[in-house]
Order: structure tokens, then sequence, then C-alpha cells
């Protein structure tokens, strides 16, 4: 493949991937951004987002069919539902932590995400579950490059989600509230704003985002399985701090930014496929020594 | 360690004679079946069970082994090296004059030295790693092709379908990667290219990248040496990518599992297994009698351990007896005896001198047999 068409087809690669990253990477930075909590579980609330998406998806496709309608339908319910999850997980889970130490909740983070782990491990024996649908695979063909119809309707949904929560934060009142918090809880509380309830909110928003791109990525891989969270839920935190964690539009650039850095990285011929994981952790670092808030982070001040 | 082996060998040297006189009174020939039924490969190794057990009634009903019954003893080694060196002892112990059997390589190894010290025939019938080549004391054989014969296996097929130019991508693992780089060795010994030479990493959903590399190393093949979870997604992604070229996978992505997860891409793409019965035509009788007795159809392995079984009979009516060392030299002399999975005949290392791996090929979501 020439080198252009190796080029074109890197960023189509990095867009459908990005789109993923981005997705979960919001729920990273909007969580952290109100409760100042790293949500280690929010990989796996990706995961369940596949699983639930699946169990939609298997249930209605005798009535509906498993093409791009019956998979909008499952994306759809599988965000509302673990969007209630999230909501759950913050309200059984989080709450009680936020007067702790940051340290305590950050633990229940991570017992959360075991919690969610190996719940889906025995509902599933640990096996893969295929995801099957009837979209194909067709694609447009230019020359050596290829565009799959799927990675076209994916990242369509991706950037129409990801218009909607910017509409969503910057022109509603509880996008307003959810920045006010965000700067200062206390003071909000002050000024009669319900906390809680914009946290809770929050948690909606950021699972239900989750697990759309958890449905997509089923969809699209073909394939599901109780671990799958893990990875792809480091990558996405990757993302929100490459962005600068606590922004918004950090992390849909963050995610993007990775996206491409991964599928161009591989493509230099002396890193192999299988050092990609290692050239994304490697970004992280260095972006967290040379410019630690990250690209859109605003560096904090401490308040006396 | 060094406690524990006196402790086996002690057990050994009282089971021999408490067994020998066990055997004197019941006069039957006590065959040991190493496999695991018990832990996480039970099924595999009942399906085994089965299978020589199987074997043993036809013998035992045509008139026995040496004017005597073939009695089996079931010595469970759960696919663990502890409890398979202990089920070893236990075997010994008991007076078996041979084993059939050995599924996992790593819990097949140990058991070597047991049967070794006393020189019993072992006919190994599943575990195939190349590591047990070196092991082996000369009392063992294997009717399993090694992965030196899939790679062979591979790269000839690759040849006879007019391939110039092969990718191979494997997954990291000991097993993939010794697949892979002995295919890689193999194919440009022959002369030929290597396009690419890919490794993925193990639960990474997103092989995008690969794929690009494939198709822009113009690879005419892809050869995936892993196992199907992850094999049935690379197939679904170098299809959903726009590769169109020939897909080829290696024996541990031989499941039924491989068409859900590809969903429909699997079509067509090549697979080296080892021979399962459904695809062996002498196993016809084989599979009917197997279902008749156990209600079940006989898994991958069950075949070659009905041959382990017939094989380690032959040997002991060709010896005339039972005494291990002349068991060993006849099964030393076997020149091409067949029974389901094709004629057996060992070279120098006591290994299959012809490569029993089949090629088998994705049609309307179910394997279908393609060549020898």
């Amino acid at each position: 493949m020439p080198a252009f068409e190796t080029f074109l087809q890197s960023i189509v690669n990095g867009l459908v991937l990005g789109s993923f990253y981005a997705l979960i990477a919001l729920g990273y930075t909007m969580i952290f951004g109100v409760i100042k909590l790293l949500n280690f579980a929010h990989g796996d609330v990706y995961m369940i987002g596949a699983f639930v998406g699946f169990g939609v998806l298997s249930l209605i496709s005798g009535v509906v069919g498993a093409g791009w309608f019956g998979l909008a339908i499952a994306i759809l319910v599988s965000m509302v539902a673990v969007g209630c999850l999230g909501v759950i997980i913050q309200r059984v889970a989080y709450q009680p932590m936020l007067s702790a130490p940051r340290l305590s909740i950050l633990i229940t983070a991570l017992a959360v995400s075991l919690v969610l782990q190996n719940s889906a491990l025995s509902l599933t024996d640990g096996k893969y579950t295929a995801f099957r649908t009837d979209l194909g695979f067709g694609g447009f063909e230019l020359g050596r490059l290829f565009i799959s119809h799927q990675a076209i309707v994916l990242v369509a949904i991706a950037a129409l989600l990801m218009i909607a929560l910017e509409f969503f934060v910057s022109r509603t009142m509880y996008g307003r509230a959810m920045r006010a918090v965000s700067i200062d809880k206390d003071m909000c509380r002050l000024m009669g704003i319900n906390v809680t309830r914009v946290v809770a909110i929050t948690f909606l928003i950021g699972s239900g985002l989750a697990a759309a791109a958890g449905t997509m990525a089923g969809a699209y891989y073909g394939s599901i399985w109780y671990f799958m969270g893990f990875l792809i839920g480091l990558k996405a935190f990757t993302a929100a701090v490459i962005g600068g964690i606590g922004s918004i539009t950090g992390a849909m650039l963050g995610g993007l930014i990775l996206g491409l850095l991964e599928s161009f990285g591989t493509q230099i011929s002396w890193i192999g496929s299988e050092w990609k994981d290692v050239f994304t952790f490697a970004i992280l670092i260095l972006v967290l020594v040379f410019k630690p808030t990250g690209l859109l982070g605003k560096s904090e001040v401490e308040r006396m | 360690m060094k406690t524990t082996i006196t402790a086996i060998a002690t057990t050994v040297a009282l089971g021999v004679g408490l067994g020998g006189v066990a055997q004197a009174q019941d006069d039957s020939i006590l065959i040991g079946v190493q496999v695991p039924t018990t832990g996480s490969e039970a099924t595999y190794g009942q399906d085994m069970f089965n299978a020589a057990e199987l074997a043993a009634e036809e013998i035992n009903a045509s008139g026995g082994l040496l004017g005597r019954e073939i009695e089996l003893i079931n010595g469970d080694s759960a696919c663990d090296p502890q409890q398979s060196v202990n089920a070893a002892g236990n075997l010994v112990s008991r007076g078996v004059v041979g084993i059939v059997g050995g599924y996992c390589s790593g819990a097949t190894l140990p058991t070597l030295k047991t049967y070794g010290d006393e020189g019993l025939p072992f006919v190994i019938t599943a575990s195939n790693s190349t590591q047990l080549i070196p092991a082996n004391p000369g009392n063992a054989f294997m009717i399993n092709s090694t992965g030196a014969d899939q790679s062979k296996k591979a790269a000839e097929f690759f040849e006879s379908q007019d391939i110039k130019r092969l990718a191979v991508i494997d997954q990291g693992d000991s097993y993939s990667q010794d697949l892979a780089d002995l295919t890689v060795e193999r194919w440009e010994a022959m002369g030929h290219e290597v396009a690419t030479r890919e490794t993925v990493n193990k639960g990474e959903q997103d092989f995008s990248a690969v794929v690009s590399n494939v198709r822009s190393s113009d690879a005419e093949a892809v050869f995936w040496t892993a196992y199907y979870a992850d094999g049935g997604l690379m197939i679904r992604q170098l299809r959903q990518g726009g590769y169109r070229g020939m897909i080829a996978v290696g024996d541990g992505s031989n499941s039924p599992q491989l068409f859900d997860i590809a969903g429909g891409a699997a079509e067509g793409v090549f697979a080296f297994s080892n021979p399962t019965a459904e695809f062996l035509p002498e196993a016809a009788d084989f599979i009917d009698n197997y279902q008749a007795e156990y209600g079940q159809s006989p898994g991958p392995y069950a075949p070659l351990n009905y041959d382990g079984l017939k094989l380690m009979a032959w040997a002991m009516d060709k010896a005339g007896t039972t005494d291990p060392a002349a068991v060993v030299e006849a099964l030393e002399s076997t020149d091409g005896q067949s029974w389901l999975t094709g004629p057996i005949r060992f070279t120098d290392d006591n290994t299959l001198a012809r490569s029993n791996f089949i090629i088998l090929q994705g049609e309307d979501d179910a394997w279908t047999f393609y060549a020898n």
C-alpha cells in the first residue's frame, strides 16, 4: 500500500479507536470533575454496557432484526440501564465515602471494579460471547484504502453523542450546575444547588456514554467478555489525562489523539503491533512529565 | 523433592510386588490410561478414557490379548504436574504393564521419568510439545504430531496453493509463537517470502493496525497460529478491514466457537487440525459405537487414544509377552500399523514419522474436511 493510502488508513483506524477511547474518557473526566474520584470501575461499566447491549439485541432481534435499527435500540436501552447502574454504584459505594480520605474512595472504586468483573465472570463462565449482528462487512474502497460502513456509522454516533454532551454541559441548567460543582462543591451547596442530584446526573451520563461505547465495540469487534473493560479503561484514563483530566473537551481530544497515536505508532516498522500498549503508556508518562495538567487542563490553584 | 521421589519410589517398589500378585490372580493385563478426568480438561480426558475403553472392549470381545483380558486403570492426571506424578506412581504400584494417554504436555512431562525408571512402555496420544522429546528416556512413543509437523504441513499447504507472500500472526504465548517461528523458518527455507510477521497481545480487541500492516504488505495468505477466541476476532477484522486473501488458522483455533465470534467472516478459512473423528473416513464405525455406548460424540482426541490402546495391544501381541522391554522393542518396530488416524511409524526420537494433521475448511459456519 503506498504511503499516502497507509496514512489515510491509519487516520480511519485511529478515528474508530479514538471514538471508543473518547466516549469512555468522558466518563472518567466528568466523574473526576465533580467528586475528584478516579473511577477505576469505569472500564467495567463499559463492559457491563456491552453485555446489556448484547442482551437487549438478542431479545429484540427476533422482532426488529439485528441490523442498524436493532442496534440503535440496543445502544439506547443499554445507555439508560447502565446509566442507572452508574447512579446505583455511586449511591451505594461512593456516596458514603465522600467525606473519607481520597485514598479510601479510590480503593472502593477498585473494589467496585472487581465486583463488576467477577459478576460478569460468574454469569458467563469467563467465555467469549459472540456478539452477532447483521451489519455485514461492506464498505467503501478507494484504491487500497478501505472504510467499512460500520466504522463510519460508529464514528458518527460517537460524534453525535459528544456534541449532545457538549450542548448539555454548556447550555442547560444541569450542565451549568455540573460545571459549578466541579469548581467548588461547598459553595454550590450554599447557593442552593442540589449537589447530590448533580453528582447522580454525572454518573448517569458518564456511565451511559461508556455503555454506548461498549455496545458499539461489541457490535464492531464481534465478541465480548468479562475482562474487556480493563485495558480499554486504562487507555481511556490515559486519554483523559492526556487531554487534561476534568476537562470535557480535553477528554474528547485526548481520546482521538490517543487513537490516532496508537494507529500511527504501530505503523512505524520498528514498533511492532505488540508494542502498542507500551507506546501508549510511554506517552502517558511523557505527558505527565512535561505537561502534568494535560493538554487542556488548568493547573489547580491551592486555596487557603 | 528428594523425599517425594523416595516416597514414590517406595510406593512403586511395594506396588510392583503387590500388583504382580493381583495380576497373577485374575490373570488380566492391566494397562494404565493417563488422562485428566477431573479439572479444567476433564471433558477431553473422559472422551479419551471412553475411547480407550471402547478399544479394550473390542479386543476382549475378539478373544483378548495373549489369551487374557485387558483391564484399564484410570490414572487421573487432572492436567496438573503434581497430580499426574502421583497418578503415575499409583498406576505403577498397581502393576500396569503399559500406559496409554497423556493430554496436557506440562502434566505428561514429569511422568516420563516415573515410567522411564520402570522401563514401562508409554504411548503418548495427545500431548505434543517438542519439550517432551529430549525428556523421553526411550520408553515413550508420541502418536500425535508435534508443532514442528504442523508448521511443515502449513508451509507445504501454502506452497501448494501458490502463495508467494505469507503473513504470520501469533499471540505471544509459547504455543503460538513456537508454531509461528517454526513456520516462518520453514517458509523461508523453502525459498519464499514472509510478507509480515505480527504479534498481538492477549486480551486486545482492536487489531486494525495489524490488519493495515497485512494489507500494505501485499500478503496473499495470513496464518493465525493462536487460539480460536482471538482468532475469530482477527478473521472478522481482516475481512472487515478489506483483506480478501486466504486465511488459515492453527489447531488451537479448531473450534466451532470460532464461527460464532467471526460472525460469518470465517467462510473459506482453512484450519490445520489433529485428526478428529468426524473427518476420518475410517472412524465411521468408531463414532457409531461411541455414540451407542456413551450417548455423545467423541471429542477431538478420542481417536488418538483409541489408536494408542490398539497400538499398545498390537505391540504386546507382537512381543508375545507383556515384558516391558520386549514391548518397547516391539513399539520401536512399528511399521505403518493403522487404525483410525492413519499409519504409525516412529522416528529415532519416538515421534510420529508422518504428520497426521488434516486440513479443514470453514463452510456454512462449520468445519468441513478439505484435505489430508
